[in-house]
């Protein structure tokens, strides 16, 4: 860690140590106090064998579980305990109280010192642990000096130079009681459990860290069979990997609604709809395409199970199923089922990262986050997807998360998670004449351009489809409807061309119609003329017979 | 009345006050022990110059004394100055000092 301080010897327990910032003080003492069941055992072995792992020598002296007991959790957090002892690197000392033992006055705890004095010489040991020193007390409850005792105890180990962590319960304020926190250790961290609606949330506190700056908050922490996990709420780093590289969808229709390529890698995509809208599978979709690119996926799945997923998901086919395996490079797609009502809602978000830690995916899904929110006071889901979605972010991750909206939502978004969001996609239900149509718009894509339209979306054997809408005479239709539509409104275009043709045929009839007839007209216009003329010329031929006739006779009268 | 022999190991972590007293507390006693015909034999360890056998014995607090013989084993830790308390603690027969 860069910002780490010289003097510290790291825990091994990330969030921890950042926010001490490097470590516990190094060669110093430090207290870790909490009640019963807190992690305070956990937490001190966990330092205790990272220290034994990166080469030191390590001290534990016990004095409420048995040092098999504790062996035991160290192998179960992956610390080869039994082997540490073996190669003579850690060495347990049994400092648990002989319940036989009588009591009397002028108890000294010079005894605990030199056993653990003489365990550090022969081990060369840099690291101490002193697990539930409050056990003391109770042990030897009639000796007033205890506190003058441990405050030697603690000088003693200053004076010692390794690097001790003791750890106290919260037992009549054991550690206040004995003034532990006021004079005697450098470094005080108090642990402690909140219950909030029946779900249990621990919580870590530094209350002192003598020679440095430290978080006064309360940070939640995980504690559960693979070890500590936590994450400093603060403090993390704000600088969020930015790439222009472009990742494909693998729905050819969905890349071209982001302007042709898909979105950018390491952006935030929400699928937001109603049931049965498509979500799960949309995410699916872009998983699988992802897998094929040869990329990590975490598929975080808060409502089906892996088997549920696989066949609902096999059925429109996306087969999943095939990236599960091992492969040399790892696992391509680990599925990873929660049931969102099992935890808080802090343990779900440390889960989540520490898998995306673990697994170091490309890209992470998350479907569907509003189940999260469904159980919890809205505004602590909110606080907490924010904080999700911005720590994948932060670590360069393509996440693609669903959102189940509510029937009657009617299609508003209630996480309020939106400034989060690069690509934030609206699946909803098109219902109309009897059938559903599914149909999918752009809300938003940050940096890209984008489709304004509503499209529809269609499940194929090929995978997801997306398809323009139809727009005809009678609106924008989809699905069958929109099928009808068009072969309804492609046969009134036959009919209309057929019109057409007709109207153009009878007009061209027309015309010759008209022509011939005209021919006609002309033709018996013409006869009739010349009827008139052959008329007109015999009336005058027999007039000038008559009239030659006339002269001829007055000629011969004279 | 049979005579019982006791072998008792005294543990201190230095010449401390409560170590002197713990140690006087227990040569008295001994003493005392052996006016009634019971033969006790003590040993002192200081844990200071022998901290593995601290660790062997599982030692948390001094001066403490540890019946080794007869057994079962017992321990009494403290200065040893309420010799009652030290009586039971070892189970030595306390009738003994009876009149």
């Amino acid at each position: 860690m860069t910002m780490a301080h010289p003097d510290t010897a790291a825990t091994g327990i990330q969030g921890l140590d950042f926010l001490l910032q490097g470590g516990l003080p190094l060669g110093r003492p430090s207290v870790l106090r909490g009640g019963p069941g807190t992690g305070k055992t956990i937490i001190a072995l966990t330092f205790l064998c990272h220290g034994i792992a990166q080469g030191d020598k390590g001290v534990m002296a016990t004095f409420d579980e048995a040092p098999e007991a504790l062996i035991q959790h160290a192998t179960g957090f992956g610390f080869p305990a039994e082997q540490f002892v073996r190669e003579g690197r850690l060495q347990i000392l049994d400092m648990r109280p002989n319940p036989d033992d009588v009591s009397g006055h002028a108890i000294e705890l010079t005894a605990v010192m030199t056993r653990i004095d003489h365990a550090l010489k022969t081990t060369q040991a840099q690291r101490l642990v002193v697990d539930a020193m409050d056990v003391l007390e109770g042990a030897f409850a009639t000796d007033t000096h205890l506190r003058s005792e441990l405050g030697r105890v603690f000088d003693w180990l200053r004076e010692h130079q390794a690097t001790a962590l003791i750890t106290v319960g919260e037992q009549d304020n054991f550690s206040a009681r004995h003034g532990l926190e006021d004079y005697v250790a450098d470094c005080v961290i108090a642990l402690k459990q909140s219950l909030e609606h029946r779900v249990m949330t621990r919580l870590l506190r530094i209350v002192k860290r003598r020679g440095g700056a430290h978080g006064t908050s309360e940070f939640p922490f995980l504690l559960d069979s693979e070890g500590i996990f936590m994450i400093p709420v603060t403090g993390s780093v704000l600088s969020a990997k930015v790439s222009s590289e472009r990742l494909s969808t693998g729905i050819p229709g969905l890349d071209a609604m982001l302007g042709g390529n898909g979105p950018y890698r390491g952006s935030t995509l929400l699928f937001s709809g109603q049931a049965g809208t498509g979500k799960t599978s949309m995410a699916a979709a872009l998983a699988n395409s992802a897998c094929q690119r040869g990329e990590k996926v975490l598929y975080v799945s808060f409502e089906e199970s892996v088997d549920e997923l696989l066949r609902n998901q096999l059925s429109i086919g996306t087969d999943l199923g095939r990236f599960t395996g091992t492969t040399q490079a790892g696992q391509c797609l680990v599925l990873m089922p929660v049931r969102a009502v099992e935890l808080g809602l802090e343990e779900h978000l440390m889960r989540i990262m520490r898998a995306i830690r673990k697994h170091q995916p490309d890209v992470v899904v998350l479907d569907p986050i509003s189940s999260l929110a469904g159980r919890h006071r809205e505004d602590h889901a909110k606080a907490m997807l924010l904080r999700l979605i911005h720590l994948i972010k932060e670590v360069g991750i393509t996440a693609i998360a669903t959102e189940l909206l509510a029937d009657d939502s009617q299609g508003v978004s209630h996480l309020d998670v939106s400034s989060m969001i690069d690509v934030w996609i609206k699946l909803r239900r098109h219902e109309d004449n009897g059938e559903m149509n599914r149909l999918i718009t752009l809300v938003k894509a940050r940096g890209l351009p984008i489709s304004s339209q509503v499209k529809e979306f269609r499940f194929t054997p090929q995978g997801l489809e997306i398809e323009d809408p139809y727009m005809g005479e009678s609106g924008i239709a989809y699905g069958t409807n929109r099928h009808a539509l068009q072969s309804r409104d492609e046969q009134t275009l036959v009919q209309l061309r057929e019109a057409l043709s007709q109207a153009l045929r009878q007009r061209e009839e027309l015309d010759e119609i008209n022509a011939a007839a005209e021919r006609l007209a002309r033709a018996e216009r013409d006869a009739r003329a010349m009827a008139i003329d052959r008329n007109i010329a015999n009336l005058e031929r027999r007039l000038a017979m008559i009239h030659s006739a006339k002269s001829t006779v007055s000629r011969s009268r004279l | 009345m049979t005579t019982r022999h006791y072998q008792l190991r005294l543990y201190i972590a230095g010449m401390t006050p409560a170590a002197r007293r713990a140690i006087d507390n227990l040569t008295a006693l001994a003493t005392d022990l052996g006016q009634q015909g019971e033969q006790v034999d003590i040993q002192v360890v200081d844990i200071l110059q022998r901290p593995q056998l601290a660790e062997d014995e599982r030692i948390l607090a001094t001066p403490v004394v540890i019946r080794k013989l007869p057994p079962p084993i017992r321990r009494v830790v403290g200065d040893l100055s309420e010799r009652e308390r030290v009586l039971v603690g070892l189970d030595i027969r306390d009738d003994i000092f009876d009149p």
